[in-house]
């Protein structure tokens, strides 16, 4: 099964009429696709999603939207912008618009996105932003399950420089799917650094694509933290572009109950002299599954290429599932590229010698399970957001952390 | 310094390839092209009892089924095979010989250039022969030897007269007819292969060693093989092969069984140097292999090693099934690819049993134009409590115009379970070249010296009798990669 077919309300004709646009003709991946077999779509085909409504009144903010000091707020509301709700003063450095959504071909989920995609919240970055952004994107279905569409596009101008955040959050209720699509330009020069955060609903799928393109000289620096949703899905492709990019990718999972979390990358070394690294870390408790599958594409004339990417799990208890693929695509030879990826549950000697300090066993398991987190996290070089990201997982790991296996 | 010199002058020794040549004997061949009457005709041929050739039949009928199921997923290109175009069953001239004056000289001709060591003063070697000259054994040695300490040591069609009930209880047990595309047409057209069964606590006391050649022009080679160690024996099996030169691409699926009871292991080591296409990547063979060993018994051991350096085309992945407790796999690959070779070729451990533990290790080199793909498996099932896994994938690379992918997939269901991989890409370090060449070695010399460095951990499980030649196909294959 290539395709899963879709209930025609599920994004199709009647789908397309409420929104007033064209059909999209696509379908979704089956699982026989390989870039999917880790992660079954069928869940999501069965329910009947309509348009999400893009003017729901929201009260406030979801509370698991960190807080970041002096960051401006953009808020998207099922996908569409919502000015009543974001901060008027940008700082210097960027300026928002609202444009079309490119119609570019892509995955099935890209296309998806420009289908249904309200408008695309255009950043455009020219020199050294003063301020934080902050993007919030809330997903609020009514009485039936929702599907929202949210389109970013950041362009970092050469030599230009900004700290995003992102955070993905939901309002209690029904179930709905968020699907957004984040595309990223990082000029010549130019410094963009990333943090998303995803902390759906229970009941939510959520599908993110992000396309990043990197000039030379360019640095891109990402850091993406999973904890909630039903299904949830962050699909990373980088492209280094011009030679001398940098980027480091870095994300983490936390997961319980049945929830599924998937960090797919691509990083698609196409110029030499560039660098990248990887650092993934996740924790699985309850039932859920955890999917890393990483793929680093070393171009034919890529030399000199330097790529490395590394994937660690742990079990907290007897019911997860944890899936790997970190996978090497070499055509050039003068390059270090190296890969790891590991598996298991907490050393029981680092109990032990915990234990032999003092240390009660809940504790001693929050303790090693955020020291083994850390290591993803510590490349934030952002430290309001390393600090605030790091309060969501302690908060994480007190509801939990302490399940004994 | 042996070893230098050794591997100095296995490169200079060899020119092309050196197991190039055709040895002319008529065939008693069947029609060409794949159906039941054909599939009939290699069962009557064999006198097999009914049940095997309904077993033939329903995988056939099977494998129609999957005609669009031929696997694609596999790194590798070549053009659609016409499976009707192909001889499914070609055998010498003559067929039953009573002791080796009788064998066609031609044919002893041939083994004498593949350096089989057939004769009399090879019992100093310690290796027992079944050689299958296309698709049927002709001679086989040591097997009285073999016989009066209980082992099993015959051609597979052999076994299916005298042993059925062997045979029965165990063909298809790990790899069933209905396993994969090319699994299924060698259940189906299977002409023969080996057979061995060691009895209960016994220690084969030699290696036991068959060679396979691909001689019959246009005939695929559809070799089975089923090795059952009872409960705490011991067997080591060689399996090497080598083919002429030929510019038609030639088939071959195999199929290879292992079944380890109690305390029973099984060493399994092959080197393969088929003919693997001129510099163009014309000719050669295209080799999809289905080899996997299901450690039945408690304690019970499978270890794979491999040197593939021959054909164009290689689909491989020896697999281990860990069933019982405290079972243990290994594998050992070294692949090299050269010129316009393509290989795909890995390993998967399945985890089932409690305290199961596995081990890979597997180093690719690619050079010319080829692709190297290292794909493997680790499943930890729920129950395998305790479970270790290592796996170590080292690429090296020889120029800029071929690839090196590491595709591993790491699936772990069990929390007690440890999984660790790790793998690296890169090119011989100048540095190293440059020690080399400045002893006044040359660049060819020195490549396949640090080559074979490269490669220690593998070719170092070999048997004795594997490691020399092992050590000598490596500076072969990479020939005119440098320089």
């Amino acid at each position: 099964m290539n395709a899963l077919a879709i209930l025609d309300h599920s994004f199709g004709e009647t789908y397309a009429k409420r929104l007033g646009v064209a059909p999209w003709s696509g379908a979704l991946p089956g699982p026989k696709v390989e870039e999917w077999r880790f992660t079954p779509l069928r869940a999501l085909a069965k329910v009947p999603f309509v348009p999400a409504p893009v003017d729901a009144a929201i009260g406030s903010i979801p509370g698991n939207v960190p807080t970041i000091p002096g960051a401006a707020r953009l808020v998207l509301v099922n996908g569409a912008y919502r000015k009543d709700l974001s901060d008027a003063n940008l700082g210097k450095g960027v300026e928002i618009s609202q444009g079309k959504v490119p119609a570019k071909e892509g995955s099935s989920l890209v296309a998806l996105n420009a289908a249904y995609a309200p408008a695309s919240l255009a950043v455009h970055v020219s020199g050294a932003a003063k301020k934080i952004i902050h993007i919030i994107s809330i997903g609020a279905a009514a009485s039936t399950p929702a599907a929202l569409h949210p389109r970013i596009t950041v362009t970092a101008e050469n030599g230009s420089a900004i700290t995003l955040v992102e955070s993905h959050v939901g309002l209690p209720g029904q179930a709905y799917f968020s699907n957004p699509v984040t595309s990223i330009t990082v000029g010549e020069g130019a410094s963009v650094r990333r943090y998303v955060s995803v902390d759906e609903t229970n009941e939510a799928f959520h599908l993110a694509t992000t396309l990043v393109k990197v000039s030379g000289g360019g640095h891109f620096e990402a850091f993406h933290l999973g904890l909630g949703g039903a299904l949830t899905r962050q699909e990373i492709r980088i492209a280094l572009t011009g030679e001398n990019a940098e980027v480091r990718l870095n994300g983490a999972y936390a997961l319980s109950g049945h929830s599924h979390h998937d960090f797919t990358t691509v990083m698609d070394h196409q110029v030499p002299h560039c660098s990248s690294s990887q650092v993934f870390k996740g924790v699985a408790g309850g039932e859920s599954r955890g999917v890393y599958q990483g793929r680093i594409h070393v171009a034919r004339d890529a030399q000199k290429t330097d790529a490395r990417q590394l994937h660690k799990a742990l079990f907290l208890s007897r019911g997860p599932q944890i899936d790997c693929k970190p996978e090497l695509e070499i055509y050039a030879d003068d390059v270090q590229c190296a890969h790891g990826a590991t598996t298991g549950e907490i050393d029981p000697n680092h109990m032990f010698y915990l234990a032999a300090r003092g240390i009660d066993p809940d504790t001693a398991r929050r303790l090693l399970i955020e020291g083994f987190l850390a290591e993803s996290m510590d490349d934030i070089s952002e430290l309001a957001v390393r600090e605030q990201f790091g309060a969501a997982l302690t908060a994480w790991l007190a509801r939990y952390g302490t399940a004994q296996p | 310094m042996v070893a230098t010199r050794e591997t100095a002058a296995a490169v200079r020794d060899v020119e092309q390839y050196k197991y190039g040549f055709v040895t002319d004997i008529e065939s008693d061949k069947a029609p060409k092209g794949l159906s039941e009457d054909i599939i009939r005709f290699i069962s009557a041929k064999k006198n097999e009892p009914e049940w095997m050739l309904e077993w033939r039949l329903k995988a056939y009928r099977y494998w129609l089924t999957l005609a669009d199921e031929e696997p694609t997923w596999a790194k590798l290109h070549f053009p659609k095979i016409d499976y009707q175009a192909s001889y499914y069953y070609a055998a010498p001239k003559r067929e039953k010989l009573a002791s080796l004056d009788e064998v066609d000289p031609k044919l002893l001709e041939t083994y004498k250039k593949l350096g089989i060591p057939l004769l009399e003063q090879q019992m100093l070697a310690g290796v027992a022969v079944d050689a299958v000259f296309d698709s049927v054994s002709v001679a086989t040695t040591y097997k009285k030897k073999l016989e009066e300490m209980g082992v099993i040591f015959m051609p597979i069609s052999e076994a299916l007269q005298k042993h059925p009930e062997l045979v029965k209880k165990y063909l298809g047990s790990v790899v069933p007819y209905s396993d994969n595309f090319y699994a299924t047409l060698n259940c189906a057209v299977f002409t023969d292969g080996s057979f061995v069964y060691i009895p209960k606590g016994l220690r084969c006391p030699m290696e036991l060693s068959t060679y396979f050649r691909i001689n019959e022009k246009n005939t695929g080679q559809f070799e089975r093989t089923l090795i059952i160690a009872d409960e705490g024996s011991y067997v080591s099996y060689l399996e090497g092969c080598t083919a002429p030169q030929r510019d038609e691409n030639q088939l071959h699926a195999a199929v290879v069984e292992l079944i380890a009871l109690d305390d029973a292991e099984i060493k399994y080591s092959t080197v393969q140097n088929w003919y693997p296409g001129d510099a163009d990547g014309k000719g050669g063979i295209f080799n999809f292999v289905t080899k996997r060993g299901a450690c039945r018994g408690k304690n019970s051991k499978i270890m794979w090693t491999q040197v593939e350096t021959g054909s164009s085309i290689t689909w491989k992945y020896p697999s281990c099934i860990l069933q019982g407790d405290n079972s243990v796999g290994e594998f050992y690959s070294v692949a090299i690819t050269n010129n316009r070779q393509q290989a795909d070729t890995g390993t998967k451990m399945i985890h089932l049993g409690k305290g199961t533990r596995s081990k890979i290790i597997s180093k690719g080199i690619s050079a010319g134009r080829a692709d190297n793909t290292y794909r493997g498996l680790v499943r930890m099932g729920p129950k395998a409590d305790g479970a270790r896994n290592y796996t170590q994938c080292d690429s090296l690379l020889i120029g800029d115009k071929c690839g090196a992918h590491t595709v591993p997939y790491i699936e772990s269901r069990n929390p007690t379970a440890t999984t660790e991989h790790e793998a690296t890409t890169s090119k011989i370090s100048d540095d190293q070249l440059f020690y080399c060449l400045q002893r006044g070695m040359k660049q060819e010399e020195a490549v396949s010296l640090i080559v074979n460095g490269f490669c220690k951990e593998v070719l170092q499980t070999l048997p004795m009798e594997f490691a020399v030649e092992a050590q000598k196909l490596v500076g072969i294959s990479l020939e005119g990669s440098v320089g």
